[in-house]
């Protein structure tokens, strides 16, 4: 699905200097009057997982909503700055927003299977996309549910509702449903917030596996979960961006006040 | 240790005595409803037979049914629903989707409740007025247009409501696999709230099937068999109203058989009406 022309990167011959997949560049976000995103500008790069931690209403779900441009939906929300996604301005007018959120796929905080059976809850977002012959539509949905760890707790049922599903697996139904559209970016809006230790688990065994394909972006409230799933962690606070480094050196050395006194329960 | 118990003594005292009274408010409205059904059944199984459902509406004296009138009411009631649930569905999908924050929604929402408590007979005569003055006759299809403005502030009140209820996050899931506003809206929203929309509809049947007043002002009545949508057609209320208020036995008779199948047939949809609204979301 090759859906935009991207922009040539510069081959990378640093081994250090890592492909940008998104880049955020003062990013301003306003809920009618209020700021509530001050300037932000990160890098989240190719195929890594990228986890945004910060107390609640440090904006680190608005940061999410902005990369595939949810906030859209709602009247008297915007975004100012840009965000580069393979180079390409998303907050640009004209951007199709239908296409982009094919290419940055979410799951959300509460798994949200659609009202219709597990199968069609997964064949729905490819048939959006492409009409494929009912073979090859039967085994993409086995591909998408066995890659969510779930091919062998439905496969008996797949004609029943997606409702009837654990939240665990609902979860992981919602994540299936994500990767069928094969998109490029993986936005993860506290998605184990809902769910008990095993399925938590689960689900970050799936992140963990997910990442040699897909760039993830990942808000947590959890640090442990953080620092055992991410790559890169960047700490939040009051809609600032206070520190963004590898995942291990905001755990072990962070190099601000703030994140130090977060990172070891002080605050938060 | 002693509690003082006089004040919990009053509150108890309180206590039986309101719950005696919801108990005869409750016993009151439910022995109306028994007296209404005894009195129907009695009187009206005894006007029940075949002939009843095969014959025409008799002049007095004569052996009859009620068939031009039940035929009646049946293409009128499914001819309003028709004409009247797409407009409903349609304005209530626009103020619970698109227009949610909008300022018409607002003011039709406003107008749309006017209109759900505004009596039938207001309906009768407006209809009167813009349909069958200017025809210069009674008709069936004044008949159905007066029942279809009944039908619609009822599914534009229950497509709204039940719209609303779908949570957003099923909306904003959907939008995130990069689903147009219209599929989304199709077939997300409208299948979570499918069942309560038709519960809806079934309402709106129920409650126009037993209107007299905007009939009367409308199709008016007929006394034979007529499948003419532009002229007058029978309908069961209107034959009720006739035949019960006249002096004939065997009109009234006719017209006990009559009410009773009405009220069978709004029985059977309300009911339906709530199981639907029962199973309305399986968790």
């Amino acid at each position: 699905m090759n859906l935009t022309t991207a922009i040539d990167v510069p081959s990378q011959t640093n081994v250090n200097t890592m492909p940008e997949k998104i880049t955020i560049r003062d990013l301003k976000f306003y809920y009618g009057d209020n700021l509530a995103l001050k300037n932000i500008s990160v890098p989240l790069y190719d195929r890594h997982v990228t986890a945004f931690i910060g107390p609640s209403g440090c904006g680190k779900s608005t940061l999410l909503r902005v990369l595939n441009r949810m906030y859209d939906l709602y009247p008297n929300q915007r975004a100012e700055g840009a965000v580069l996604l393979d180079g390409e301005d998303i907050l640009a007018p004209g951007t199709d927003l239908n296409l982009l959120r094919a290419r940055v796929g979410m799951v959300f905080q509460k798994p949200t299977p659609f009202p219709m059976s597990i199968y069609d809850n997964i064949a729905f977002g490819i048939r959006l996309y492409e009409s494929l012959p009912k073979s090859e539509l039967d085994d993409r949905v086995e591909g998408c549910l066995v890659r969510a760890a779930l091919w062998n707790e439905v496969k008996d049922k797949l004609t029943t509702s997606g409702l009837g599903l654990s939240g665990g697996q609902q979860q992981r139904l919602c994540i299936a449903r994500t990767v069928a559209l094969q998109p490029e970016v993986i936005l993860l809006d506290e998605p184990c917030s809902a769910l008990d230790p095993i399925s938590t688990a689960k689900i970050e065994e799936l992140i963990d596996e997910l990442k040699s394909d897909y760039s993830i972006v990942i808000v947590t409230h959890n640090m442990q979960q953080a620092a055992r799933v991410s790559d890169h962690t960047a700490f939040m606070y009051l809609g600032e961006l206070v520190e963004f480094d590898e995942t291990s050196k905001v755990f072990t050395a962070p190099r601000d006040k703030r994140t130090h006194d977060y990172v070891t329960g002080r605050f938060g | 240790m002693a509690l003082n118990l006089t004040r919990y003594r009053a509150r108890r005292r309180l206590s039986t005595f309101t719950m005696g009274l919801c108990l005869g408010a409750a016993l009151l409205g439910i022995g109306v409803l028994v007296i209404i059904l005894t009195t129907l059944l009695v009187k009206g199984l005894v006007g029940l037979s075949p002939a009843v459902f095969t014959q025409m509406t008799p002049p007095p004296g004569n052996s009859g049914g009620l068939l031009n009138a039940i035929a009646g009411s049946l293409a009128m009631t499914i001819l309003g629903v028709a004409l009247g649930t797409p407009i409903g569905i349609l304005a209530g999908t626009y103020m619970a989707e698109y227009g949610r924050h909008s300022r018409l929604t607002s003011v039709v929402r406003f107008i749309n409740d006017i209109l759900l408590s505004a009596p039938s007979i207001v309906i009768g005569l407006f209809v009167y007025t813009v349909m069958v003055a200017p025809m210069g006759h009674f008709s069936a299809f004044a008949g159905t247009v007066a029942l279809a403005v009944i039908v619609v502030p009822i599914v534009v009140r229950t497509t709204e409501d039940m719209l609303l209820l779908v949570p957003n996050q099923l909306r904003e899931a959907a939008a995130a696999l990069g689903m147009p506003r219209s599929l989304i809206i199709r077939r997300i929203a409208y299948t979570a709230a499918k069942s309560g929309m038709i519960t809806g509809v079934l309402l709106a049947v129920a409650r126009i099937s037993g209107e007299t007043a905007p009939l009367l002002f409308t199709a008016l009545n007929n006394q034979f068999w007529s499948t003419n949508l532009n002229a007058p057609m029978a309908s069961l209320p209107a034959v009720i109203f006739q035949f019960a208020l006249s002096p004939y036995a065997d009109w009234q008779r006719l017209a006990w058989a009559g009410a009773l199948i009405i009220t069978m047939a709004v029985l059977a949809i309300s009911i339906t009406a709530r199981w639907l609204g029962a199973t309305r979301t399986p968790k």
